[in-house]
């Protein structure tokens, strides 16, 4: 696989996560225009922890897990009793605060003979344990599609799991769900921070794939793609959004002959898909029917070995 | 003391476009429960026709502002037909990513037609400052000020002295029960939508030229800057929009003038965080429920 | 008056009415009574031109409604009281009825309209400056009733005007029924409470999951079956 590829593939798989991370709130009902905050909160992190700190990259990752965690539960508490529109303002006004603070914040450490760490705007440059650690690009990328992988059986477990049907069913009627003796507070916050979490992971991916974070780079238009992307991919799976991040960035990035009409020909085509789509290409009615298609295969399979069987 | 009247002055004069921002962000809110993130790009659309009409044809401040309004105009009709009408009732959420999505269209096209990343936008109104005692007050500001004030005073005797703003007070009341009145609710969304457009058309074009210039980034600055306003004040509220607007406004200069620009956008989000915290409706606006039952739950 | 005949309305796949055929006499009452979810505001619904059938026909006057807007609806005169009200919260009482008049232009006779409302219902005359959102749930239904009115129906559909309202509340929804058809508008009322309902309809529907499963005048079928059915449905009534 060419450098090219291999990088547009990591890219894939570490926006993935900050659409996930939009995607696990979407299911409880609220829009979140904030996610990138934790996504930054987690790269911060995870590149101090190596880079700072002298620690291993798990390590680091899972640092930036829980600081994103903790971030989206200390926010969520507060503006979780919030809907809609007002929840979504939230979490926008909360993701700017944090991306000035960052603008603004200078932890600055000599390694090396090398000052190292977050420089204000300028950013946090020197993130280099992937190169320093002898990693090939490509087993980056493995790195980050095994971790991927695991966070979509995550999900398809959750799917199956009574908090999963909690959570969808907050989403569609927050009322009914609380009448049925759903925790809905509690799980708001859980769904809340586990998805931090996940956008701390992928915020910790994203450091040590570009080796430097700028804190412009998580403005909120970072936020509204990562919603977009499940609403592309759609919302009836976890691999929705990863549909999404992939015909952003794939598509997007190969389709070179539209030029300077890049934008305006996806940008229609995103409009017109919603049209044609509104909860997006993998919607839950299609997921229905695929899944139904596909247990009614298993089970001819099943029925055929059965009979197989028996003839013996 | 002075200083801070003069700040708190200049903050309410610059804070009248935000408030006319807010003002058509909220008139398309009431009416849709939707959210239009290309707002802030369809302004931006028609200013950049009144650009385009000033540096190839030399326009003036008149026709660049008549071209501004009316491009804002039918942006907003174009992001009507594509994000919103298609949209069945429920799907809030399609609709403003399809926004978002337009958005993108209209910041390239924007480009594709004036490459240059920034261009001269016509000034508002030369000449000396005004002095009311110790007090200082920019010709522009004040202009801005005056041209927000009869605007908005427009919108409301639109609204509540014509059988048009009674159909759009029914449809923002209730939709179903507009349509059972006889209201064209189709019609009416759209003429609404122009309208919004239109009076973010008149921001737009009275903060560009104060700037005396313009970006495709103005298409960003101003939808954030119209829904924090919108948001300050409480949604679906015109005293709320005008209110956040000048309240915007004013936060803004204080914050610029005692912490300089960084802390003042800090200042800015922290005082909407906390308003939105504290009082979810906003200074001055609806309760929740009704929006957030009508909002159209992911 | 108005002839439905083999309506079929659906939610996307699934068919609210299956195929419903009625008629409405002019200057009568007629009511529909019937179980929750039996399909009654679905119909009402289509009658006004808010849903789309996918079959059938709505003959009013002998013109058909089919794919007119509810604003045309409205103009030919027919107008709906719907379920739950929705009056406009935000508007005053005086607004709510000019709106109500959204079709007419003949601002003098509007004007005298609302009048003679006002003396029809005091109680709103009190209340006209006052947000509707704030009146109490009779209040609200009676303006419900004068909003539609004001625009000058000669048919008027109200489903469930009694919904949750207090007894004393429901006779006074129904002695104003009493007195709009005798001057002169037909009735057309989608009812729970079956009791009331026989007392003034001179002719009335059971409606069953999507069908009409009798038709006939009050007496021809005995109250009490009536209300099993049109509280149980005929299933479980016959239990
Ligand atoms: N908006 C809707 N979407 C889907 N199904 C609906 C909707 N409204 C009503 N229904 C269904 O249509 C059937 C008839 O409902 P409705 O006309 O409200 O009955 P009624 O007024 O007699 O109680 C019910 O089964 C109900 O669940
Ligand atoms: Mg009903």
């Amino acid at each position: 696989m060419d450098d090219h590829w291999v990088g547009v593939l990591s890219n894939i798989g570490v926006m993935s996560f900050l659409a996930l991370s939009a995607y696990l709130l979407l299911l409880t009902g609220e829009i979140s225009f904030g996610q990138q905050a934790f996504f930054a909160i987690g790269a911060y992190a995870a590149g101090i922890g190596t880079a700072l700190w002298g620690w291993p990259l798990a390590a680091a990752l899972g640092w930036a897990a829980l600081a994103g965690a903790a971030a989206a539960v200390l926010v969520g508490l507060p503006t979780l009793r919030l809907h809609g529109l007002y929840f979504a303002i939230a979490t926008l006004a909360f993701a700017e605060m944090v991306r000035i603070l960052f603008e603004m914040w200078r932890y600055q450490v000599p390694i090396d003979g090398e000052l190292l760490g977050p420089d204000g705007a300028d950013g946090f440059r020197g993130i280099r344990y992937v190169f320093e650690s002898n990693i090939e690009p490509s087993q980056y990328l493995a790195i980050i599609y095994a971790l991927l992988g695991a966070v979509l059986l995550g999900f398809l477990l959750l799917e199956r799991s009574r908090l999963g049907v909690s959570l969808r069913m907050i989403g569609e009627d927050p009322e009914l769900a609380e009448l049925n003796g759903i925790p809905v507070k509690r799980c708001k916050v859980l769904a809340a921070g586990l998805a931090g979490s996940l956008a701390g992971v992928g915020g910790g991916l994203y450091a040590h794939l570009t080796t430097y974070v700028e804190p412009r780079t998580f403005d909120v238009m970072l936020g509204v793609h990562s919603l977009a992307y499940g609403l592309i991919g759609g919302l009836g799976t976890a691999l929705g959004p990863v549909i999404g991040v992939a015909i952003d960035i794939s598509v997007l990035e190969s389709v070179r002959m539209f030029a300077g009409y890049r934008m305006i020909v996806f940008g229609g085509l995103v409009a017109l898909l919603l049209i044609w789509r509104p909860r997006g290409l993998l919607d839950e009615t299609v997921v229905h029917a695929l899944k139904a298609r596909l247990r009614s295969a298993c089970r001819c399979v099943w029925m055929s070995a059965r009979v197989g069987e028996t003839r013996r | 003391m002075i200083d801070f009247v003069q700040n708190t002055l200049d903050g309410v004069m610059i804070g009248s476009s935000y408030a006319l921002l807010a003002l058509g962000f909220t008139l398309i809110f009431g009416v849709m429960r939707r959210l239009n993130l290309s707002y802030g790009p369809t302004i931006m659309i028609g200013a950049y026709l009144g650009t385009l009409l000033h540096v190839d044809a030399g326009a003036g401040a008149a026709a660049v502002a008549a071209a501004t309004v009316l491009g804002a105009a039918l942006a907003g009709v174009y992001v009507e037909r594509l994000c919103f009408a298609p949209m069945a009732a429920g799907a809030g959420i399609a609709s403003m990513v399809s926004s978002f999505a337009i958005w993108m269209q209209l910041e390239q096209a924007a480009i594709l037609v004036l490459p240059r990343h920034t261009y001269a936008f016509p000034p508002l109104a030369a000449g000396a400052p005004l002095t009311l005692g110790p007090f200082l007050v920019r010709l522009d500001h004040a202009t801005m000020l005056i041209a927000a004030a009869a605007l908005a005073t427009g919108v409301y005797l639109v609204l509540h002295r014509t059988r048009f703003g009674l159909g759009l007070r029914a449809i923002v009341g209730n939709p179903v029960a507009a349509h059972l009145v006889g209201v064209d609710v189709r019609l009416s969304t759209l003429a609404a939508f122009a309208l919004a457009s239109a009076v973010g058309g008149v921001a737009g074009y009275l903060v560009l030229a104060v700037d005396q210039q313009v970006t495709p980034m103005f298409g960003m600055w101003a939808t954030f800057k119209g829904l924090i306003a919108m948001m300050l004040g409480g949604l679906g509220s015109i005293p709320g929009a005008i209110l956040g607007g000048l309240l915007l406004g004013a936060i803004e200069a204080h914050a610029q003038w005692y912490f300089g620009p960084h802390i003042r956008d800090l200042v800015t989000f922290a005082v909407l965080f906390l308003v939105l915290v504290l009082r979810p409706t906003g200074l001055i606006g609806e309760a929740p429920p009704a929006e957030a039952a009508a909002y159209g739950r992911a | 008056m108005l002839e439905v005949d083999g309506l079929v309305t659906a939610y996307g796949k699934i068919e609210a009415l299956k195929g419903v055929s009625l008629g409405v006499e002019r200057g009568g009452i007629t009511c529909l009574l019937g179980p929750n979810g039996a399909g009654k505001t679905t119909l009402m619904m289509t009658i006004a031109g808010i849903l789309r059938p996918r079959r059938g026909s709505i003959r009013f006057d002998g013109a058909d409604l089919v794919g007119r807007t509810p604003a045309q609806i409205v103009a030919q005169g027919v107008a709906l009281v719907p379920e739950n009200r929705l009056v406009f919260p935000q508007m005053s009482v005086r607004e709510n009825l000019l709106a109500g008049a959204y079709q007419r232009s003949d601002s003098g006779e509007i004007a005298a309209d609302a009048e003679r409302l006002y003396e029809r219902f005091p109680r709103l005359r009190e209340r006209r400056e006052q947000l509707a959102g704030t009146l109490s749930g009779g209040e609200q239904q009676m303006l419900a009733v004068a909003r539609a009115l004001m625009s000058r129906p000669r048919l008027l559909l109200m489903d469930e005007p009694s919904l949750g309202l207090a007894p004393i509340v429901v006779d006074e929804i129904f002695r104003i029924i009493g007195e709009l058809n005798r001057d002169g508008t037909t009735l057309f009322l989608v009812e729970q409470n079956a009791h009331k309902a026989l007392q003034v309809a001179h002719r009335f529907y059971l409606m069953e999951q999507g069908r009409v499963t009798f038709s006939g005048t009050p007496g021809q079928l005995a109250e009490d079956e009536v209300i099993q059915r049109a509280y149980l449905g005929t299933r479980r009534a016959a239990v």
